[in-house]
């Protein structure tokens, strides 16, 4: 808790812990095979990400930005363009880009403290600083009381702390998190977005969060990238210029709400208004 | 547990029925009566092979069948299905042949199995193992297949290995069907007990008491043998059934059963 309060005092610099963590994204694109022909999910991507930021991404759905973090993890590498963790082209997954899907995806068959073991398998620690990392990191997800609990005992927040839990218990250099908070009722939702912005100051990684919801977008990110649909790509990138932990009442938010719901429905043509949803209860 | 009391007391109503139905046939006299032995009777003859050693003898010989061949072909049939599981090049060339196989009745192997192995306890066994043997390399293969996709790329992220793969996410996907497959192939192996031991006669077990008590028309033996057969083998499934539940706790509540 100490480290959240030294926070307070500073304003939009990136935690001192996160020196490393630098996602550069250069000319990316994606396509997708159907029927012989060929559709564009991502075009001309170029996005850079400072260590230890919160990027959120908005957009409507098909505008591929689930693809997106799916490939800066590694889970598709059938792109064209680049993809660097500083500097490093990435290959495949890593221990060092986390993901936390829209669903939990805990083992069902693991109590908590072992599905956040399992994500240790293969860094070879010795067995008490293996034990401490899991005891700290239930801690800093708020479920320290709950190692023993078997994921359908647990409700959809705690489940879905617990996935965060497991996702950063490797310390990754970047987190991409994917619709985390899409499943949870709007009450819970709101709490697990604070307690989100309180994990992501405690432990400085950088994180790159998809959402639907533009509130949720701008309360956590340093950033908010709103996406366009087919082919899927950069719109707009906002600033949001405010130190953290933030106000939700505050009007600067609200401003950049305004602007961004101006540029996600303002698509000419088309009419792809209709498909902008708020607050969205995301597709499976 | 009032609940509870009242669904056994309802469920007594038709055995009681039927046992009353039945003594009254037995007390009809003529033809009736060498068909259906009176039940204080068949109480008599219970209470004698109790005490006589004939009927834990016979059950014990069947059991230790049943559980010998759930041992043998039940094991065979689970190695062989992870086997599958895992290896898809495997599976495709070895799963013809047993879809085909399993078309065959267990006693359409009878007559083969008799002309290698003649009637004795090795042809007995052979028969019951291949009985327990087929519902368990299915249901394991299919276990294996069930592996959740989305719970396979979160292991991905962890840089699972193949063994983790298995060891961690297909293993415990596969368990609820390897169980049903398990429990399948006990009670399989448990009627195939009774029906090879009724064809080929053996020093000891319910289905050759079943055989001799026809030959000297003992009615009451032949019923009691049956209640066994059935009361064995509720019980072994029961048994299994109460396992299967404490080891998938987290699959029974998962499924929003418990």
């Amino acid at each position: 808790m100490d480290k959240y309060r030294n926070f307070n005092h500073q304003t939009h610099a990136a935690p001192s812990a996160g020196s490393t963590g630098a996602v550069r994204i250069e000319n990316l694109s994606k396509q997708y095979r159907m029927g012989g022909k060929a559709l564009n999910v991502l075009q001309d991507i170029d996005l850079s990400i400072r260590p230890g930021e919160f990027v959120s991404i908005v957009g409507p759905s098909g505008c591929g930005k689930s693809t997106l973090l799916r490939l800066i993890v590694g889970l598709d590498s059938d792109f064209t363009g680049d993809i660097r963790l500083d500097g490093k082209r990435i290959t495949g997954t890593s221990l060092e880009r986390g993901l936390v899907f829209q669903d939990h995806r805990l083992f069902p068959w693991m109590t908590v403290a072992r599905n956040v073991e399992v994500a240790l398998l293969n860094q070879k620690l010795p067995r008490e600083r293996r034990e401490s990392l899991i005891t700290s990191h239930l801690e800093l997800v708020g479920l320290a009381g709950f190692a023993d609990a078997y994921p359908h005992q647990l409700s959809g927040g705690m489940a879905q702390r617990a996935a965060i839990a497991r996702a950063l218990v490797n310390e990754p250099k970047v987190l991409a998190l994917d619709e985390p908070l899409g499943a949870l009722d709007a009450l819970t939702r709101v709490k697990v977005q604070a307690e989100l912005q309180r994990i992501w100051m405690e432990a400085g990684t950088t994180m790159i969060m998809v959402t639907h919801d533009v509130d949720e977008a701008l309360f956590l990110g340093d950033r908010v990238v709103v996406m366009s649909p087919r082919p899927g790509r950069i719109a707009q990138i906002v600033d949001v210029d405010l130190p953290h932990p933030r106000d939700r009442a505050s009007p600067v938010l609200h401003r950049l709400k305004d602007a961004i719901l101006a540029e996600l429905t303002a698509e000419p043509g088309k009419g792809d208004a209709g498909l902008v949803q708020f607050p969205v209860r995301p597709r499976s | 547990m009032s609940r509870r009391f009242t669904s056994v007391l309802i469920g007594g109503v038709l055995p009681a029925l039927l046992a009353l139905l039945w003594e009254f046939a037995a007390r009809r006299g003529g033809a009736a009566s060498y068909a259906f032995t009176p039940i204080g009777q068949i109480a008599d003859s219970f209470v004698t092979m109790l005490q006589n050693g004939m009927l834990l003898g016979d059950l014990w010989a069947s059991l230790r069948r049943t559980l010998l061949a759930l041992l043998i072909g039940g094991g065979s049939g689970l190695l062989l299905g992870t086997a599958l599981g895992i290896f898809r090049p495997l599976s495709i060339g070895v799963s013809p042949l047993i879809n085909i196989f399993r078309q065959v009745p267990i006693l359409g192997w009878l007559p083969l199995i008799a002309l290698w192995l003649g009637n004795g306890d090795g042809a007995r066994l052979l028969l019951v193992s291949l009985a327990a043997f087929y519902p368990t390399v299915l249901n394991t293969q299919k276990g294996f297949d069930a592996a959740d996709r989305k719970l396979i790329e979160a292991g991905m992220l962890y840089q699972f290995s193949r063994w983790q793969r298995v060891r961690f996410i297909a293993l415990p996907s596969a368990l609820p069907l390897i169980f049903t497959g398990i429990s399948q192939a006990l009670s399989f192996a448990w009627i195939a007990t009774i029906g090879v031991e009724l064809l080929f006669s053996a020093s000891a077990g319910l289905g050759t008491e079943m055989v001799n008590a026809q030959v000297s028309a003992r009615t009451d033996i032949i019923m009691i043998c049956i209640l066994c057969v059935g009361v064995m083998g509720f019980l072994l499934n029961h048994g299994l059934m109460l396992t299967r539940n404490h080891l998938l706790r987290w699959h029974r509540s998962a499924l929003g059963e418990g």
